[in-house]
């Protein structure tokens, strides 16, 4: 393996998250420092193994950003589905789908799960570049919702959108 | 009781309301696409406020961080679990529940 630069610092920063994760499942015992070593080591080979540095580039603020905009949403699509539960009369259930526009790999993959924890809507399938989603209520404006998590997203990755 | 053990215990009782709500989505809700929203929004949410509610009454910093830690986690696994139940489901030809 050649050590440029990304590939350094991708193993340093996997390295200290694989770390400081150790630390709070030990809860900070020194004692566990031990198993700790080879446990990390044995996450990161099989990390840099299963996912390669592909030289990601990452925005902490763009990521806190979108943490705490997925933190709001997450509270706003909790209490939806709460208050359909108690009157499921009002749903307006169906299939609809969007086109995206962030790049194949890592920032579909983000897309997909984030629709699925998001207020409204369930992502099912890609084809192509057409996301098929489930929405609660089709009188949502899905395509602008979606818009917004493509947005903050490519915010975070430092890629841009086609649209 | 003091003012942190009372924000806790308010935090818990929102995190039992939204896993109530969350079976009553899953046994009310039309279609197995309708429900999978029950699930992952509903649920994930009161999971949230029930770690939020035990990290605040944690021993130590490590120990609340490693309830802090189970949220994403759990997330992860479950809005990807949500995806693989809707794809296989469409692919099996079940069609969703559409209302005018």
């Amino acid at each position: 393996m050649k050590f440029d630069r990304s590939r350094l610092s991708a193993l340093l920063f996997r390295g200290s998250v694989f770390t400081i994760v150790w630390w709070i499942l030990a809860e900070g015992h020194p004692a566990s420092w031990g198993v700790g070593a080879v446990s990390i080591s044995g996450a990161l080979a099989a990390s840099l193994l299963l996912a390669p540095p592909s030289g990601t580039r990452f925005s902490f603020i763009a990521g806190l950003r979108f943490g705490a905009f997925f933190l709001l949403e997450s509270i706003r699509g909790g209490s939806q589905v709460a208050l359909a539960a108690l009157a499921p009369g009002r749903l307006r259930p169906g299939l609809t789908s969007v086109v995206i526009g962030l790049p194949d790999g890592l920032p579909r993959v983000l897309l997909m799960n984030t629709l699925n924890l998001l207020p409204g809507t369930v992502s099912i399938q890609l084809e192509g570049d057409t996301l098929w989603l489930h929405v609660l209520d089709r009188r949502q404006a899905i395509e602008r919702e979606v818009a917004i998590v493509e947005t903050h997203l490519a915010r975070m990755l430092l890629i841009e959108r086609s649209t | 009781m003091t003012m942190l053990e009372w924000t806790s215990a308010a935090l818990l009782v929102a995190g039992g309301a939204f896993f109530l709500a969350g079976t009553l989505g899953l046994l009310r809700f039309p279609d197995v696409y309708s429900r999978l929203h029950a699930l992952t929004k509903a649920d994930n949410l009161g999971l949230g406020f029930i770690l939020a509610g035990l990290a605040l009454q944690a021993d130590s910093v490590a120990a609340a961080l490693k309830f802090v830690l189970i949220w994403p986690l759990v997330l992860a696994a479950s809005a990807a679990v949500s995806h693989a139940i809707a794809r296989r489901a469409r692919q099996n030809g079940i069609r969703p529940i559409q209302r005018p």
